[in-house]
């Protein structure tokens, strides 16, 4: 994306600072996340939700299908609910049963196809899928929650507001499979196609359809009706693990038109030099909402609890210091964050963006990738070693023959084929390593490069291995944003800021880590109901409970 | 077998890289089978070159490419031990607008790198048996066997699913 004459805007924050592991891992959900984008496509169609096919027993088990028109085209949510023995129940990648599987179908399913569905979708890897399928999903349920919800509503009343507050969600998805896995569409096939355009689309609208599916079934078990408050609470919570961490590294062009674009509205936004009234009451609401969400936000996990509370204290500290009056103010408010935490200025670089949707939300038509990398490759061995000194100083820094400097590797385990990260000098598979560590590989280009002079082809030709390290050196002038400034194999680093940070741009919140390697969050909490895709559907940034 | 194109490209990627390519070249062998296959060409043109590695056009095809995206040198003629069909694939699976001519014995390609195009879609793609049996023994190399260590920390461990 070039400066087109658009908009004026202030320096780009450097990718030196915007691409290091704790920042990512400080990124919270804001208006050019996929999930509303999808939304506000949504709204602005006026999409209808049908409900042509419900037959479920009195336990809350059997199929259901939803349709829906977006752009010109069809598309239906194929709902199938099981009866899953307790033992049986895990959010775990290794699980072979859930509690409730998904099909986003390309059109309306007639019977046969509904049974074929219906007879594969339970079995999720262990099936083959067809074009028609266009992203394949499963759930579980939170146990607690449905069971106390279904009570609730079966005895005449309301569940109580705060287990709804706490927990969030009725099920959880564990996988939401797209791009042709296991024999479903592939992206290509729709990523033309009106309102499924963006970046991972398609697995928003299941997820959003998922959500309104456990609305349903928890009021059909419960033979009742959830109050409309209590329903636009309840997401769809996530458990997401190591699976996603890789993507970041291996579709850099992705990860750098979203950080770009993201980046590129916060410029957009500093360069405003006075905000109306209206806009400054308007930020200043934003900004209280986002402390009640602080407030809201509780894990078990104590170190992240403890992590919570200092941001809470810290952002009352930014918002009284807040001067929305000043010329240039958002400028101005990023500037006075500078040396508060990552999780200050990224809440801040959220709520500064918020309100200014026409000033921000075309730039989400660049998040995509329809090519691939599009660059001129140096030509000149020592072109390629300035380029690497000037620019990739992040990569050569770290002492990768130090055991922290490489105490991790990347693999991928032959049980799930799914990524895995193993401690180099106690676990064997180290030799299959998968290739995410470009940092040690731009460093070693650069160490043999040393020793040569003349055209980089005759280079590769005999170090074929740099091959990769020379493409991303080559992709750094076009593309600034697409790695990740951080050593991936150091003992120290922390894969779960990797996936808050993919999973912020899909729009969760609530992140909740059980380890450094997986977390639980929360996608759609606050988001519309299918009867409310209206002009006001996309005010739920960082939603709360109790406004 | 049938399978989607991303399912052939991630496979016949893998399968590269468990049989001796590094992994830019095993990545633009993925693109190029994809290619190959979706046009109906010969599986044993990728075959061959698997069978070659770690030496062959798997290598050399992708630094050939690489080096026609510049002003300086849009043309490349290949080695006659080359297959014409797997250069024309590689030559689809560049994210620029090539064309490959055939004159006598010499095959040469150029590039427009003022031209960005997108790879062809294809719904389906037909996987011949042979060749998925080799991807998948290729491929197979690449995976780690679990461990008693992976098993407890290698996806995250400690999970409370029941509540």
């Amino acid at each position: 994306m070039k400066d087109d004459g658009g908009p004026p805007q202030t320096e780009l924050r450097p990718p030196d600072q915007v691409m290091r592991l704790a920042r990512m891992g400080s990124m919270f959900p804001s208006r050019l996340s996929f999930l509303r984008t999808l939304i506000r496509r949504l709204a602005a169609e006026k999409v209808q939700i049908a409900r042509p096919v419900w037959e479920m027993d009195s336990g809350g088990f059997g199929h259901a299908v939803y349709t829906l028109r977006l752009g010109g085209y069809d598309y239906s949510l194929v709902a199938v609910s099981t009866d899953l023995p307790p033992e049986q129940r895990t959010d775990r990648v290794i699980a072979t049963a859930w509690d409730s599987a998904y099909v986003l179908y390309d059109g309306i399913p007639d019977a046969a196809e509904i049974a074929r569905i219906l007879a594969s979708a339970p079995k999720q890897e262990a099936a083959r899928f067809t074009e028609r399928d266009l992203i394949l999903s499963r759930a579980n349920k939170s146990v607690r929650l449905f069971a106390h919800v279904v009570q609730a509503l079966r005895e005449g009343r309301q569940p109580e507001p705060e287990m709804v507050r706490d927990v969030g969600y009725l099920m959880r998805t564990t996988a939401v499979y797209g791009n042709g896995k296991f024999g479903i569409a592939d992206r290509h096939m729709i990523d033309t196609r009106p309102g499924l355009e963006g970046p991972f689309a398609a697995e928003m609208l299941t997820v959003w359809l998922i959500r309104h599916f456990t609305h349903d079934l928890v009021e059909h078990v419960g033979g009742g009706t959830l109050d409309r408050r209590l329903k636009r609470h309840l997401g769809i919570g996530n458990a997401t693990g190591l699976g996603m961490a890789p993507f970041l590294v291996t579709h850099p062009v992705l990860l750098n038109n979203w950080m770009l674009v993201r980046e590129t509205a916060l410029a957009r936004v500093r360069a405003l030099e006075t905000l109306t009234p209206a806009e400054q009451d308007r930020l200043q609401a934003l900004a209280a909402r986002a402390a009640a969400h602080l407030h809201e936000w509780h894990v078990p996990d104590a170190v992240h609890q403890a992590r919570i509370v200092t941001l809470r204290g810290d952002w009352e500290t930014a918002r009284r210091a807040l001067d929305l009056t000043q010329n240039r103010p958002l400028d101005g408010a990023m500037r006075g964050v500078e040396n508060a935490s990552c999780d200050v200025q990224e809440l801040m670089a959220a709520l500064v963006i918020e309100p200014f949707g026409d000033l921000v939300d075309g730039l989400t038509d660049c998040m995509g990738d329809p090519f691939g990398a599009l660059c001129q490759p140096l030509l000149d061995v020592a072109a390629l070693r300035d380029r690497i000194q000037s620019d990739f100083d992040w990569a050569l820094t770290p002492d990768y023959d130090a055991p922290d400097g490489c105490g991790q590797f990347w693999y991928v385990s032959a049980a799930k084929q799914e990524p895995r990260l193993g401690l180099r000098f106690t676990e064997a598979g180290a030799e299959h390593e998968t290739p995410l560590d470009i940092g040690r590989r731009i460093k070693a280009l650069h160490q043999d490069l040393k020793d040569h002079e003349g055209g980089v082809h005759a280079f590769l030709a005999a170090h074929p291995d740099h091959a990769l390290a020379n493409e991303r050196v080559n992709m750094g002038a076009d593309y600034p944003y697409a790695e990740i400034r951080d050593n991936l194999i150091a003992t120290s680093c922390l894969p779960i800021d990797m996936l808050r940070c993919k999973l912020s741009f899909f729009g969760a919140s609530k992140f909740d880590p059980k380890s450094d390697r997986w977390t639980r969050i929360t996608l759609c909490q606050g988001a519309p109901l299918a009867d409310e895709l209206g002009p006001q559907a996309d005010d739920w940034w960082l939603p709360v409970f109790d406004p | 077998m049938k399978a989607s194109a991303n399912e052939v490209m991630t496979l016949a990627a893998k399968a590269a890289r468990g049989a001796g390519a590094p992994p830019a070249q095993a990545a633009a062998f993925g693109r190029a089978a994809l290619c190959h296959l979706a046009a109906d060409r010969s599986a044993v043109d990728l075959i061959t070159a698997l069978d070659r590695l770690p030496h062959g056009p798997i290598v050399s095809l992708p630094l050939t490419f690489a080096a026609l995206a510049t002003p300086a040198s849009p043309k490349a003629i290949f080695r006659a031990d080359v297959p014409p069909d797997l250069v024309r694939s590689y030559a689809e699976a560049q994210p620029f607008a090539t064309s490959v001519a055939v004159s006598g014995h010499q095959l040469t390609a150029t590039l427009d790198i003022k031209t960005p195009t997108a790879r062809p879609t294809v719904s389906r793609i037909n996987l011949p048996d042979e060749l998925a049996r080799l991807l998948n023994s290729h491929a197979a190399k690449t995976l780690v066997p679990e461990s008693a260590a992976s098993r407890s920390s290698g996806a995250g461990a400690g999970l409370t699913d029941n509540d």
